[in-house]
């Protein structure tokens, strides 16, 4: 039947042909082909930078191929621009991203409507809005009720109305992007429902996701992405997780290895039995001196949230933090960081610059006091920590003071990381410190960290992108919601088995 | 690349930093050389005096809005404040509390007030547009509540009499406000304090990760913002020998119009002391060289209202054109 249907011209849904894509420096997409067909439910898989947003971008129109065709539903799309969005939407492509785009202060129906509210003489009726919306729910099999408030919701049940507005008009392609990043275990049979009653009524979904689990019980089959060309398309019910590792990775890995040897110097941070509310559940491990320990695990995993509550940035449920055998589970952020504890947030330019300051006071904005005679900040110590920072790191810039909201991201990362060498910190916390930055500054940033690890630094690297870890770390701890499912020690430490792990 | 860095940096402190000051500087200079010429009495020694004592009384309490507005944050309740405190002092005086007593308490008032409204702000997460405006009703309210809108009259006494006087020549007042803009311009430009309001106001977030006391910050601003509008109620209660309940109307505005003349940005992170000192007298050289034309006074007011507004928006091409050249790629 799955074959009849394929020869089925009818139901050929969307189709790139052939697609190039070039960014400055980068081969985005080279050469790409793509179909999807009525009622089925693609998985999309690739690492980061494999081509997955360039293609969905391609399919809703916010992006025009320099080479190759799109094709929804038997036209092709010609315009440029805001006109090609429209055009897309206007075939019937719709995208779920992973920031939710409701209006939070307004109900259920009104986000349903968003901008295209239903109105007689130009006065709203709500009537016929509600009566629409409950319809529309009920074609997803979700009992909500349109007047509620979209405040009132959880997270999972936002997700649900984010993509029962793409049911609005008449869909044929909706395209979810890692719709359960940010759902619990219970809630994620809710949106598979959801995607079910789009799959039966006809329209053809592609699934974003890296969860092996879920692509097995949702989808038919997976595309797997690896350097902007498509690496393979297997059917999920036959194919097994390394086969789709392979497909991701490749075979091709440098093998740059900068770890030597595993440390064993005795333990700075203990986590004993870390629960945080409904994010974390029973962790321990050890943070040793002069350690590199990576944390791999998927968006959503618990990544960040470990690393908050660690840093005293967000309160834990139970457990305990151990500095230098010391409990400092109900210590505050501030006193943590007096005690050696430095942070770098995940992004960087929303909690992590000071833009408009100097690359100076962005270092010394950890403790004035260091720079400070009697409570007045010398300009000559400041100069001169900075340059010291700017030394030991290599950030590149053209005088202490320049503003760092005009370096690159690499530089910006790397001031980030500076500032907490210049407070002394003896221990790191990374959230992905290499998100973003250009090929170079992340072989500095991963130099940078095993220098620091030489120097008896211990630091906690989390990283989504997974090759990254065999190469700085001394041992990797896998997260799979919120819990540790295994652990991986230098030399022993190989992508594609750390990869298995995470999927 | 470096070089190029370089040299646009340079060019952007020359060109977008000073820029507005340097144009405010012109600007001064066209409206004092202007009304010198065409003004009677413009150039006075007495209007000179004249000149200083207005700057005075919008200076003072503009140096902590300044730092209010770096850190991101407003406050609109400067006038009633002023009265409020002024009000306070005649009682005390009126009542026989010695002189020095009753100013520490009138400046302890006002610090207490601000502390309160930066509290608000920064564990409550009222809005400091709200804490204040709240602030600016209740004050006025109580001032003409507990005066029944009468000046509160007091005894001669020496020591106001002192900060009503000249002082080396110039008003006392504006030596207080040039002592003031020394002070406030080193804390800054030069301590942990003064740096950590331009971080929080540049990004908070980043701000708290690096240790600062974001709330303490918040608080404290406003704390400085009350005891330096109590310092000009102690200052215009000596001037005029009376508490007044209506005295220091729209005086927020003027306040808020010279730091935001001053190239202080509202959105927060970026301003400085100098541009509010520029801006202070540009907005007094207007409304003295006005009042001496015999401009309509009710016109006046539609001339400051385009000034102030002309003087922002140049501000904002200047920023947008440095964005342009140094964010922009």
């Amino acid at each position: 039947m799955q074959t009849a249907r394929q020869q089925d011209p009818q139901s050929l849904v969307a189709a790139v042909r052939g697609a190039i894509k070039h960014y400055p420096g980068v081969l985005a997409l080279d050469d790409v082909d793509f179909e999807i067909r009525r009622g089925e439910v693609r998985a999309l898989l690739g690492k980061n930078g494999a081509g997955k947003s360039t293609l969905i971008r391609l399919l809703t129109g916010a992006t025009v191929p320099d080479g190759g065709e799109v094709t929804i539903d038997g036209a092709a799309l010609t315009g440029s621009g805001t006109q090609r969005t429209i055009e897309a939407a206007r075939l019937g492509v719709r995208a779920v991203y992973q920031e939710l785009s409701l209006i939070v202060g307004m109900s259920i129906a009104e986000n349903l409507f968003l901008g295209r509210w239903p109105s007689t003489m130009a006065v709203l009726s709500h009537g016929e809005m509600e009566h629409q919306a409950r319809e529309t729910l009920a074609r997803l099999g979700l009992k909500l009720d349109p007047r509620r408030g979209v405040v009132t919701l959880s997270p999972a049940e936002r997700q649900l109305v984010e993509i029962a507005r793409v049911m609005i008009g008449e869909p044929k392609l909706v395209i979810l992007d890692e719709p359960t990043s940010s759902l619990k275990a219970a809630e994620v049979e809710l949106l598979f429902r959801a995607v079910r009653s789009l799959a039966a009524a006809g329209i053809a979904v592609i699934y974003v996701s890296h969860r092996m689990s879920e692509i097995r019980q949702i989808a038919q089959a997976a595309t797997v992405m690896r350097d902007g060309k498509i690496a393979g398309t297997v059917e999920v019910a036959g194919a097994d997780t390394a086969e789709i590792v392979r497909l991701m990775l490749g075979h091709n890995e440098q093998r740059d290895r900068l770890v030597e040897v595993a440390t064993g110097g005795p333990a700075v941070l203990s986590v004993r039995d870390l629960t945080v509310a409904s994010k974390l559940s029973g962790l321990s491990f050890d943070l040793k001196r002069g350690e590199v320990l990576g944390l791999a695990g998927l968006l959503g995993s618990g990544r960040t949230e470990l690393l908050k509550a660690i840093s005293g940035l967000d309160p834990v449920r139970s457990g305990t933090v151990l500095l230098d055998g010391k409990d400092i589970t109900r210590v505050s952020y501030g006193e943590r960081v007096k005690n050696g504890i430095g942070m770098t947030p995940e992004s960087r330019k929303e909690d992590g610059i000071l833009p408009l300051l100097g690359v100076d006071e962005n270092t010394v904005a950890t403790d004035f006091s260091k720079v400070a005679v009697k409570g007045v900040i010398s300009a000559s110590r400041m100069a001169e920590a900075a340059r010291d920072i700017i030394r030991r790191i290599g950030i590149k810039t053209a005088r202490s003071d320049t503003p760092v909201g005009t370096l690159s991201g690499g530089n910006q990362q790397k001031v980030v990381i500076g500032r907490w060498v210049y407070a002394g910190s003896r221990i790191l916390l990374l959230d992905e410190p290499t998100r973003g930055v250009d090929v170079e500054a992340k072989s500095q940033i991963y130099a940078i960290i095993r220098q620091l690890a030489a120097e008896g630094k211990s630091i906690i690297f989390v990283s989504s992108e997974i090759e990254e870890l065999p190469k700085v770390c001394d041992r990797v701890l896998v997260l799979k919601d919120g819990r540790l499912i295994q652990e991986f020690m230098a030399p022993d430490i190989d992508t594609d088995t750390l990869m298995a792990a995470c999927l | 690349m470096s070089a190029t860095t370089t040299s646009r940096r340079r060019g952007f402190r020359l060109f977008a930093l000073d820029m507005n000051e340097i144009g405010l500087i012109v600007i001064l200079l066209v409206l004092y050389f202007g009304f010198g010429a065409t003004t009677n009495g413009f150039l006075s020694a007495n209007n000179h005096l004249s000149l200083l004592r207005d700057a005075a009384s919008i200076a003072i309490a503009a140096w902590a809005v300044t730092l209010i507005i770096i850190a991101g944050e407003i406050d609109v309740s400067v006038g009633p404040m002023v009265a409020f405190t002024s009000v306070c002092l005649a009682f005390m005086l009126k009542a026989d509390v010695n002189v020095v007593l009753a100013i520490l308490a009138a400046l302890a008032i006002g610090g207490a007030l601000g502390t309160f409204a930066g509290s608000l702000r920064a564990y409550f997460g009222v809005p400091s547009f709200v804490a204040t405006l709240g602030l600016w009703s209740a004050l006025r309210g109580m001032s003409f509540f507990t005066t029944n809108a009468l000046p509160v009259t007091f005894p001669d006494n020496a020591f106001l009499d002192i900060l009503a006087d000249n002082m080396f020549g110039i008003p006392t007042s504006a030596v207080v406000m040039l002592v003031l803009f020394a002070i406030f311009s080193f804390v800054s430009q030069k301590t942990a304090y003064g740096r950590s309001i331009f971080a929080v106001g540049g990004n908070a977030n980043a701000a708290e990760l690096c240790g600062i006391n974001v709330a303490r910050i918040r608080v404290l601003i406003f704390t400085t913002s009350g005891v330096m509008a109590a310092l000009a109620g102690v200052l215009l209660t000596a001037r005029l020998g009376s508490g007044n309940a209506g005295t220091a109307s729209g005086l927020e505005f003027d306040v808020i119009a010279a730091v935001v003349i001053g190239g202080t940005a509202l959105s927060g992170g970026r301003g400085s002391m100098l541009g509010t000192l520029l801006g202070v007298f540009v907005i007094t050289l207007i409304g003295n060289g006005l009042v001496l034309r015999g401009i309509n006074p009710f016109f006046q007011e539609v001339v400051r209202g385009v000034i102030i507004v002309a003087a922002v928006l140049a501000n904002i091409l200047v920023t947008r054109y440095r964005e342009r050249r140094i964010f922009g790629a």
